[in-house]
C-alpha cells in the first residue's frame, strides 16, 4: 500500500504557502508559525531555525535541522524522506529490576563538554544517543521498559526533525493549553467541545457569542463549525475596542467565511439596537473632542485589551514589549539576521516569546478614520441581522459575571433554542442559575463540570497518565421558552 | 422534519420534545393516530404524571410554548441532538453528549467532512455527527443488526436527515466498508466489541491524504489490543481519554449559626432578647453533588493516519515480523 506515494493528489491547499499559519511539531513540542519568505522560527531559548525551505512543500513533510556552520544555534532545514529508525538502539541486554542500579552520578562516562563536542561536530541525534548509551555504565542493567524511557528522554533532547502541519482548532488549542493555558482562560478541550455541542452551532443559522479574552478561541471554534460556503453567521460580541483574533487568524479561514463573522462591541450593539443610529452618532461626536487628545493613549489601550487580559500584569507587560520589538523588526524589513549579539536582553525576550509572528500581526494598528466607519457599519449589520431573525444558539464565555450578559442577550435568542455559559468559577454560574430560574422563561438548566483523564496505553503498562489537569471550569446550559 | 432546520411552529409529522422537568422529557411524533403495542391503530394521546396530552393538538403551536395537560402543563421544544440523546428510544447502549462532543472535537469534524460510523446503534451519535458535517458532508453508518438498521433508517427519514446519511446493514469486521468508500473518508468512528478487526478496513477507507480514527471502548483490554493494531497500520499520535461530566444541583442551604461568643459573659435578659433578633441562620447559595453518578462510560481513543507519502514504513516491517 505504501508504494502509492505519487498518486496522492496534492491540491493547492495541501502545500505550504507564504502568508498562512502552520503548526510546527518537534516531538511533543508544537508551535504556531506564520510562513513568510525569510522567516525564522525560534525553538526554545537558543535555537534559530531558518524556515524558507518549507515553502511549497506538502504538509506533513519532515525536515531535518542542519546546523549552519559558523553561526552557533542557527539551523537551516532540509527535506528528508524518512526519519532514521530508532528502535534498534535498545540494548540486547537488559536487567530484570533496578536492584543493581545506584544513582552515584558516575554512570555516564562522557562529560558535558564531550557531549557538546559531539553536537557541534554535526552528529545526528541518533549517533549522539548511541554514544551516550555506549558510555553509560548502567544502561544494560536497566529493564527493557526503563531503556525505552531513557531513549525517549534523550530523543526529546537531541531529536532534530520538524514536521509541518495544517492548523486546526485541536492543534492550536493544544499549543496554548500546554504552555500558555492562562491565555485561553484554562478552557480545556472537553469543555470547549461541549460548548460547541450545547450551543447547537452548525452550518446554518445565526449564532450569537459573547466572548472576552481567550485569544478568540471560542469564536474560531464556532466559525470552524459554521464552515466554508454555508449559510451560517456568527455574531461575536466583545467588550473592548478590538476582539482578540489570534485563533481566527491562525485558522486561515477563507474570506467568504470571515465575512460571516461579525465582531462587534457589545455596548455599541445594544445602544444601536435600543436607541437607534442617531444616539450612536451623538455619542461619537461627544467623544471626538476627548478622543483626539487621547489618540495615542487609546491605541495603547486597545492593544492591551487584545493582549489576553492576563491576570498577571507582569506577563502581559513582557508580552507587550516583545510584540513592540517584533513590529519594529518587521518595519525594518530584517528579521534579526545580522545583529544578534548586539542586544542580548531584547533577544532573550524575543526568544521567550512563543509565536512572535502572531503577536506582531495582532498589533497592526488599524487606520483610525476608516476603522470608525467600519465598526459602525459592522455593528449595524449585526443589529439588522438580529432583527431579521433570532439567534439559533447563545454562547457566553466570560471572565465577567455572566448574569448581566445573559440577561442582555437572551432577548436575542430564539424561543426553544439553547444557551451555554462557560465560566472558570462556579459561584457566578450558581447566581445566574437562580436568577434565570426565578425569571421562569428558561428551562432545563443544568450546571456541570468535567473530569478528563488521559491514559498511557502500552502492552502490559497501561495506566492513567501521572499528570492531569484539574481546571475544568463550569458550564451552565438551558433552553429559552415563552 | 424537526431536525432539518429551525422551525417556529409545530407541523404534522414533527418530532417534538415534551418537557415536564429535566428528568422527565419525552419525544413525541406529532400525528393523529399511532399504533399501540398490539399493533392496533389508536388516537395519539400521551399520558404524563400531570395528565394527558392529545398530541395532534400541538399542530400550529409554537416551539418553546407552554401546553396544557389535563392536570398541569408542560413545554414543547424543538429537538436538538442533545435533547434527542436524552430522550431517544434505546435499542442499544448509547453514547451521551459529553462523550459525543469530545469525539466530534477529536475527529476535527466540520461541515463537509465525509465520515464513517459503526455501529449505528440507537442513532444517538449519528444525529450529532450529521449536525456537524452537513450540508456538504456525509455520514456512512453501519450496523450488523437488521432491525436496528431499519428503525434508524425510518428515524432519519422522519427527522429530515436522509440527505446527509447512508445506512447499511453490514458486518464491517468481516466485509469492510465497501469498494465505493475506498480512500473516500476523512474520519472513521468505531463503537464495536472488536474494534481491532475493523482497523485495516478503516485504513483503506480513509483518504490518501490521511485522516482520523476514533474508537469508543468500555474495556481497557479492547483499547490495548486496538492500539497495537493501529500502530501496526501506521497510525500515529494515539491518545486515550476518559471524560466524565459531573452535574451539580444548585440550591439554597440554610446553615444554622451558633452564637458561642455569648457564653463568655453573663447575660441579662435584654441581651438574650437582642440575640434572638440577630440572624441564627445563613442562607447559602451552593450546589450539591449526586451521591451516585456515572463513574465510567468508555475510553475514547483518537489516532491520526498521515497522508500516504508521510506514513512510516519501518513499522509495517516490524509488525509483519512479529506476526510471524
Amino acid at each position: 500500500m505504501n508504494a502509492v506515494v505519487e498518486d496522492t493528489c496534492e491540491s493547492v491547499e495541501d502545500v505550504i504557502t507564504v502568508g498562512t499559519h502552520v503548526i510546527v511539531k518537534k516531538q511533543d513540542f508544537s508551535k504556531i508559525y506564520k510562513v513568510s519568505e525569510n522567516g525564522i522560527l525560534m525553538l526554545g531559548k537558543n535555537q534559530r531555525v531558518e524556515m524558507q525551505e518549507i515553502i511549497g512543500k506538502p504538509f506533513w513533510s519532515t525536515f531535518e535541522m542542519v546546523p549552519l556552520s559558523g553561526n552557533k544555534g542557527t539551523f537551516t532545514l532540509t527535506l528528508t524522506d524518512e526519519i532514521e529508525p530508532w528502535n534498534d538502539l535498545k540494548g540486547e541486554l537488559s536487567g530484570c529490576d533496578n536492584r543493581s542500579i545506584t544513582d552515584d552520578g558516575t554512570s555516564q562516562r562522557l562529560s558535558k563538554e564531550e557531549i557538546l563536542q559531539l553536537q557541534e561536530a554535526g552528529k545526528t541525534g541518533k549517533e549522539i544517543i548511541s554514544s551516550l548509551i555506549e558510555n553509560s555504565k548502567s544502561f544494560s542493567a536497566k529493564t527493557e521498559y526503563s531503556q525505552e524511557k531513557y531513549i525517549k528522554k534523550k530523543k526529546n533532547k537531541y531529536f532534530k526533525f520538524l514536521t509541518i502541519h495544517k492548523t486546526s482548532i485541536l492543534l492550536l488549542h493544544e499549543v496554548y493549553f500546554k504552555r500558555k493555558h492562562e491565555k485561553i482562560g484554562g478552557l480545556r478541550m472537553d469543555a470547549l467541545a461541549q460548548m460547541l455541542s450545547y450551543s447547537d452551532v452548525q452550518s446554518d443559522g445565526l449564532h450569537l457569542l459573547y466572548s472576552n479574552g481567550f485569544q478568540g478561541l471560542p469564536a474560531a471554534a464556532m466559525i470552524n463549525r459554521i464552515g466554508t460556503n454555508t449559510s451560517g453567521y456568527l455574531i461575536n460580541l466583545h467588550p473592548g475596542n478590538m476582539p482578540q483574533t489570534t485563533f481566527i487568524e491562525a485558522m486561515n479561514f477563507p474570506q467568504e467565511l470571515r465575512d460571516r463573522h461579525l465582531a462587534v462591541n457589545i455596548y455599541s450593539f445594544l445602544r444601536l439596537h435600543y436607541q437607534g443610529e442617531s444616539s450612536i452618532i451623538d455619542n461619537i461626536s461627544k467623544k471626538v473632542v476627548i478622543k483626539d487628545t487621547e489618540e495615542s493613549h487609546d491605541t495603547e489601550k486597545s492593544s492591551e485589551e487584545s493582549e489576553g487580559e492576563t491576570m498577571n500584569d507582569e506577563v502581559s507587560e513582557t508580552d507587550m514589549e516583545v510584540s513592540e520589538l517584533e513590529t519594529e523588526i518587521k518595519e525594518n524589513g530584517t528579521l534579526l539576521t545580522s545583529d544578534t549579539g548586539e542586544d542580548n536582553s531584547t533577544l532573550k525576550r524575543k526568544l521567550e516569546s512563543e509565536e512572535p509572528e502572531i503577536e506582531a500581526a495582532k498589533l497592526k494598528k488599524p487606520k483610525k478614520s476608516a476603522n470608525k466607519l467600519k465598526w459602525l457599519l459592522e455593528t449595524k449589520r449585526a443589529v439588522d441581522l438580529l432583527s431579521s431573525m433570532k439567534a439559533r444558539g447563545l454562547t457566553i464565555v466570560a471572565k465577567e459575571h455572566p448574569l448581566q450578559i445573559a440577561k442582555a442577550l437572551l432577548p436575542f435568542l430564539g424561543i426553544s433554542r439553547p444557551f451555554v455559559i462557560f465560566h472558570a468559577h462556579r459561584e457566578p454560574l450558581q447566581e445566574t442559575y437562580m436568577e434565570l430560574k426565578q425569571k421562569r422563561n428558561v428551562i432545563n438548566m443544568k450546571l456541570f463540570t468535567n473530569f478528563l483523564r488521559s491514559y498511557q496505553v502500552l502492552p502490559n503498562r497501561t495506566h492513567p497518565d501521572i499528570l492531569t489537569n484539574d481546571t475544568s471550569g463550569y458550564i451552565l446550559t438551558g433552553y429559552l421558552v415563552e | 422534519m424537526s431536525f432539518k432546520k429551525i422551525k417556529e411552529v409545530i407541523e404534522d409529522g414533527d418530532i417534538v420534545i415534551l418537557y415536564l422537568n429535566p428528568n422527565n422529557m419525552h419525544p413525541l411524533e406529532v400525528k393523529e393516530k399511532i399504533s399501540n403495542k398490539k399493533g392496533k391503530i389508536i388516537d395519539n394521546v400521551f399520558n404524563t404524571a400531570y395528565g394527558a396530552l392529545r398530541v395532534v393538538s400541538l399542530i400550529g403551536q409554537k416551539y418553546g410554548s407552554k401546553v396544557e395537560l389535563t392536570r398541569g402543563w408542560a413545554y414543547v421544544l424543538q429537538p436538538t441532538p442533545e435533547l434527542w440523546t436524552l430522550t431517544l428510544p434505546h435499542r442499544t447502549q448509547i453514547i451521551y453528549s459529553p462523550d459525543i462532543s469530545f469525539i466530534i472535537h477529536l475527529m476535527e469534524l466540520r461541515p463537509g467532512s465525509i465520515i464513517i460510523e459503526t455501529g449505528t446503534g440507537s442513532g444517538s451519535l449519528s444525529h450529532a455527527l450529521i449536525r456537524t458535517i452537513r450540508p456538504s458532508g456525509h455520514l456512512y453508518t453501519f450496523d450488523f443488526h437488521e432491525q436496528r438498521v431499519s428503525i434508524a433508517s425510518t428515524e432519519f427519514e422522519k427527522h429530515g436527515l436522509s440527505d446527509f446519511v447512508t445506512l447499511k446493514e453490514k458486518d464491517v469486521c468481516l466485509e469492510g466498508f465497501g469498494e465505493e468508500l475506498k480512500h473516500k473518508v476523512d474520519a472513521v468512528f468505531l463503537d464495536l466489541p472488536h474494534p481491532w478487526l475493523a482497523v485495516e478496513h478503516a485504513t483503506v477507507a480513509l483518504k490518501k491524504a490521511g485522516g482520523k480514527l476514533c474508537f469508543f471502548s468500555p474495556c481497557i483490554e479492547q483499547v490495548q489490543r486496538t492500539c497495537t493494531k493501529l500502530i501496526c497500520e501506521g497510525f500515529i499520535e494515539l491518545h486515550t481519554y476518559e471524560c466524565l461530566q459531573r452535574e451539580m444541583n444548585v440550591q439554597y442551604k440554610l446553615l444554622p449559626i451558633l452564637d458561642l461568643e455569648c457564653l463568655k459573659h453573663k447575660h441579662t435578659t435584654e441581651d438574650i432578647h437582642k440575640n434572638r433578633k440577630e440572624k441564627q441562620e445563613e442562607k447559602l447559595l451552593t450546589v450539591t453533588q449526586s451521591h451516585s453518578l456515572p463513574g465510567h462510560t468508555g475510553f475514547i481513543t483518537i489516532a491520526v493516519l498521515p497522508p500516504t507519502y508521510a506514513r512510516k514504513k519501518e513499522i509495517h516491517l516490524q509488525c509483519r515480523n512479529s506476526d510471524k
